[in-house]
């Protein structure tokens, strides 16, 4: 196994063969970006150690000392509420010799004690306290203020908080650019805004994580084929995709496939309720959204947030992909709904996502097998070296008068995948922020 | 086995041993309708009103009682309807991933019996490893703590009427769960 991620020559000679890798214009993607460990390491350091990475939505840290942990690809961190009242986000990993410092999952604390040394963080991360501290007396240069745990940047859009190491990276805001326009249809359709629902479903796959992340971005092409059983096992039939009334959009590599038929997925959920609520505020979702955007609410679809913050508007589930090397990933995944909300609902969102988008889920089920597939069969060099074709929709891409961003007609289209791809290759180029472009 | 001696056999807070083998025998009969396949015969074992959970369980510091909760995402939160959906599905002949099949076992072991405050009703508590072979080198394996209800329906059969399931993993460590613990 080779390793490059500290050898600036190797780097910069890997990075030269990107655009190899990644044709955007005609759609052809390098099946070694899912399985070389060079490229891998490459990928944390350029891709996950420079992007702003979604850790926590507000609603989950309510309080004072409420922490979760979770990883920004490969580098664990915690995510706490401090006494400042905000989300801190900084490694967790102990100054002292490196050992973790919080080993649950989610909790609320005081502090974070390492086991090792006694070493002991607040809840912005800072060190408060070492165990024996009259050691370090004399001549000496420990200086607690210098010692906390590494902190990312946090910023934060309509209550979903990011977090991000990159110090040149470009704001939240401007990472995200038009895409906000878009995330408002599920972040801000209701006064109040959302609220995740308690809990967080963990599994593995042994797939890349591109696979599942490209999937939400824009692939509605495997819906019927991938999930007909699940769709004929509910509902005896196919969902109808308009071509006409359907679109790719994406900005920054971020993308959202939908059509405009309000309620498409949200249908899938088995509940007469969630149903009802929405058409009972359908008029209310057009006055904050217009017209336009109220009918891609719950609507047929599917988006990514680049890199690998991917969800699902009307199945009202968020998920990430996180990296544990070339060939497995770790996905988590929230049920999240409008704050205003009835209780009642709760329950039918949970439950409704449980039933299809989760690892027991009757339409998940099918997607874990596909992506691991298209993974490892890259084991075989020969296999290797064919390119993967991403093509479809070509010539699809239009001008439309209320929709922003790169806007591409009909759902059924690879154009939000290109586009993906081609934001990943740009930052896989760049040797800092400045190279890399607003697309 | 008549009334008077289950409910004699309660006050000793224990079970005849003729009673723990038909469980016993009820929860070896349903695993090996699983491993076949058998999902249709499987739903026959569960009586009407079935609660069945798995919930997710969380990594959580040890003076933190929450390691799961009714409220929280889960992976199975069903009732009959939902476990007849996803029967359904499983049905299909377009489910892809279940074909080639699942080659499957789930060993069942540590089968306790208890007695409840309904005659009708025990308390089972159980292990189960469900193993799991797929297509050439795919191999997933779940392991788990389940604690069942089991009811005497009126026609003298048991039922099935509820399961929590508390997976080892908190971090499930399978693509998906395409079977029942």
């Amino acid at each position: 196994m080779t390793n490059l991620s500290t050898k600036t020559d190797d780097k910069a000679e890997l990075a030269s063969k990107v655009n190899d890798w990644v044709d955007a214009e005609e759609g052809y993607i390098d099946r070694r970006i899912f399985w070389d460990d060079a490229i891998y390491s490459l990928e944390l350091e350029r891709v996950f150690a420079r992007c702003w990475i979604f850790v926590a939505h507000d609603s989950q840290l309510p309080e004072v000392g409420d922490f979760l942990t979770t990883t920004i690809g490969e580098d664990a961190v915690i995510v706490s509420r401090g006494e400042d009242g905000k989300i801190h986000t900084f490694l967790n990993s102990c100054s002292h010799r490196g050992n973790r410092v919080c080993f649950a999952e989610v909790g609320k604390t005081r502090r974070f004690t390492c086991n090792f040394h006694g070493w002991s963080y607040g809840l912005d991360g800072s060190l408060k306290s070492v165990s024996r501290p009259k050691s370090y007396d004399g001549k000496s240069n420990f200086d607690k203020s210098r010692l906390g745990l590494h902190q990312a940047r946090v910023e934060s859009y309509k209550g979903m908080h990011f977090a991000c190491f990159d110090p040149d990276a470009p704001s939240l805001e401007e990472y995200l650019g038009d895409f906000r326009w878009y995330l408002d249809v599920i972040l801000d359709n209701d006064e109040g805004g959302i609220e995740f629902i308690d809990g967080n479903i963990k599994s593995r796959l042994k797939c890349n994580w591109k696979f599942p992340a490209e999937n939400f971005v824009g692939d509605s092409y495997h819906a019927p084929w991938t999930h007909s059983s699940a769709l004929i096992a509910m509902f005896g039939k196919q969902p109808t995709m308009r071509p006409d009334r359907s679109y790719h959009a994406n900005a920054n590599g971020h993308g959202w496939e939908f059509g405009l038929d309000f309620i498409g997925n949200a249908a899938t959920l088995n509940s007469p309720q969630i149903l009802e609520y929405l058409r009972e505020h359908e008029a209310r979702f057009a006055e904050r959204l217009g017209k336009l955007r109220s009918r891609m609410v719950a609507s047929l679809s599917s988006a990514n947030v680049f890199p690998n913050l991917s969800f699902l508007a009307g199945h009202n589930t968020f998920r990430t992909w996180n990296p544990k090397g070339p060939r497995e990933t770790e996905l988590h995944t929230w049920v999240f709904l409008n704050a205003n909300a009835p209780e009642e609902l709760k329950k039918e969102y949970r439950r409704g996502v449980m039933l299809t988008f989760s690892p027991a889920g009757v339409f998940e089920m099918d997607d874990g097998e596909n992506f691991e597939n298209c993974t490892a069969v890259n084991a075989g060099v020969v296999t290797r070296r064919q390119k993967l074709h991403a093509g479809m929709g070509l010539d699809s891409r239009i001008e439309h008068e209320e929709l922003k961003g790169n806007v591409h007609q009909s759902q059924i289209n690879e154009a939000n995948q290109r586009a993906f791809y081609q934001r990943w290759a740009d930052l896989m180029n760049a040797e800092t922020w400045a190279d890399v472009p607003v697309r | 086995m008549n009334q008077a001696e289950k409910i004699e056999t309660r006050e000793h807070r224990a079970v005849s041993v003729d009673l723990i083998i038909e469980i016993q025998q009820f929860l070896y009969r349903e695993a090996r309708l699983l491993d076949g396949e058998y999902l249709h015969e499987w739903l026959e074992l569960l009586a009407d009103d079935i609660h069945y959970w798995i919930p997710g369980v969380q990594t959580r510091y040890r003076n933190d009682d929450a390691k799961f909760s009714p409220t929280r995402m889960a992976f199975f939160d069903d009732d009959l309807e939902y476990l007849k959906i996803r029967v359904a599905r499983a049905k299909q002949p377009s489910a892809w991933a279940e074909d080639p099949p699942t080659r499957h076992f789930h060993l069942v072991s540590n089968i306790e019996v208890e007695p409840t405050d309904t005659p009708t009703e025990w308390t089972v508590h159980s292990l189960v490893i469900n193993n799991r072979h797929h297509a050439d080198d795919d191999e997933m394996e779940l392991k788990a703590r389940r604690v069942d209800l089991i009811r005497r329906h009126t026609n003298g059969s048991l039922k099935l009427a509820r399961r929590k399931v508390i997976l080892q993993q908190t971090v499930l460590q399978a693509k998906n769960i395409n079977t029942f613990l």
